[in-house]
């Protein structure tokens, strides 16, 4: 199967390259096919609707475009989301599509993304005596005002840049984690 | 926060094709629904359905709005402070239709050429504007965009898919998080 999976990639290498001068929705099976010199039908073998091919295309530009630095402290964790809506404001097409697939509906068994396991990880050793229900909403709440969505709304919605998005994320992150009793955080 | 202001006034073809649409995603997801099936189930010849809808984008994106519009509709606030009661009723809405909850969410992330990503921030800003009017700009702005982002879609999605978390969790979590963002200023209302 391995030549499948290279076919796979050469796929979603040459819908990115066709991001760069249209919207996904304007992206056809058609002109992807003559792109990556296959058939149209290989392409259905491979990504069954555009939602696989969406959810596929998302985590490949994640992981060629936007690495994750690790992050074990709250404060790297803020510094790695900050690089991260830069990198999201320099490259909007590609942002887009990663907020867009975070929000369809799973066409296969998703994982959840490494960044909400690493937040996880995070609050186990800053806060590890806090219970788990509050432990989980401050997980969550950090998970989603670090996510694509959360730039891609601010972006849209909003007109704010880059900047203007890292402050605001700051400052939520900031109410979040003052909802921590004093004693279960180390300081960032 | 109705909503009802973005959604231009539809003719009744276009409801029933609306309608129609949002049915079928709930029975078979949004990609495998095609426009003859959408006009048989609005019972309507095909090409009236392109004529009201010339792209499957434009359908989407309308269908959107009037699944916001209709299901998904906000009693309205009228205090900043009952924005969290707000988010926890919507939550256990979009529960209720996961289908359409993940359709109005993708809708809104597709950038300039998609659904309204921040339908309630007209409706937000006033209600804080009245209450909390000695805000420097930035303050007021992240109170804006964190609870605008809190009262959508995208919520219930991100808690859904990421954490697994049920009904009760998801309405608690967002609830919780918008009461977060409110301590920076619940002592700071105007007399």
């Amino acid at each position: 199967m391995a030549e499948s999976v290279d076919t796979a990639t050469a796929i979603l290498a040459s819908a990115a390259v066709l991001l760069r001068e249209q919207t996904f929705d304007d992206i056809s099976y058609r002109a992807l096919a003559d792109e990556v010199g296959i058939s149209e039908r290989t392409i259905y073998r491979q990504y069954p609707t555009r939602a696989h091919l969406l959810a596929a295309l998302s985590d490949w530009i994640e992981q060629t475009c936007f690495p994750l630095p690790p992050f074990v402290t709250v404060s790297d964790f803020r510094a790695a989301v900050h690089e991260r809506f830069r990198a999201y404001d320099a490259s909007p097409a590609y942002a887009y599509v990663g907020a867009r697939a975070s929000a369809i509906s799973p066409t296969l068994d998703a994982e959840p993304a490494y960044i909400t396991r690493a937040i996880e990880a995070m609050l186990d050793v800053t806060a590890p005596t806090l219970n788990r229900r509050d432990r989980r909403r401050v997980a969550a709440s950090l998970r989603y005002f670090s996510s694509a969505m959360f730039w891609a709304r601010l972006r849209t919605g909003f007109d704010l840049d880059a900047g203007e998005i890292c402050d605001a994320f700051d400052r939520a992150t900031d109410t979040v984690l003052a909802r921590l009793p004093d004693a279960t955080t180390a300081q960032p | 926060m109705t909503g009802s202001t973005a959604v231009p006034a539809l003719g009744g073809t276009q409801a029933a094709i609306l309608a129609a649409y949002a049915e079928l995603i709930e029975e078979v997801g949004s990609d495998d629904v095609s426009f003859r099936l959408i006009a048989r189930r609005a019972g309507i010849a095909e090409r009236t359905v392109f004529r009201n809808y010339p792209t499957r984008v434009d359908l989407l994106l309308a269908t959107a709005r009037w699944i916001e519009a209709t299901v998904f509709v906000r009693e309205e606030s009228h205090s900043i402070f009952d924005i969290p009661l707000a988010i926890r009723d919507a939550m256990q809405r979009y529960d209720a239709r996961p289908e359409l909850a993940h359709v109005v969410a993708e809708a809104a992330m597709r950038g300039v050429s998609g659904a309204a990503p921040s339908l309630g921030r007209v409706h937000l800003e006033r209600l804080l504007d009245a209450e909390v009017p000695s805000l420097d700009a930035a303050q007021r702005r992240a109170v804006i965009v964190a609870l605008s982002h809190l009262d959508s879609a995208a919520t219930w999605v991100t808690f859904h898919r990421e954490f697994g978390m049920d009904r009760r969790d998801i309405a608690d979590a967002a609830a919780w998080a918008a009461e977060a963002v409110l301590d920076s200023i619940r002592d700071r209302v105007a007399p």
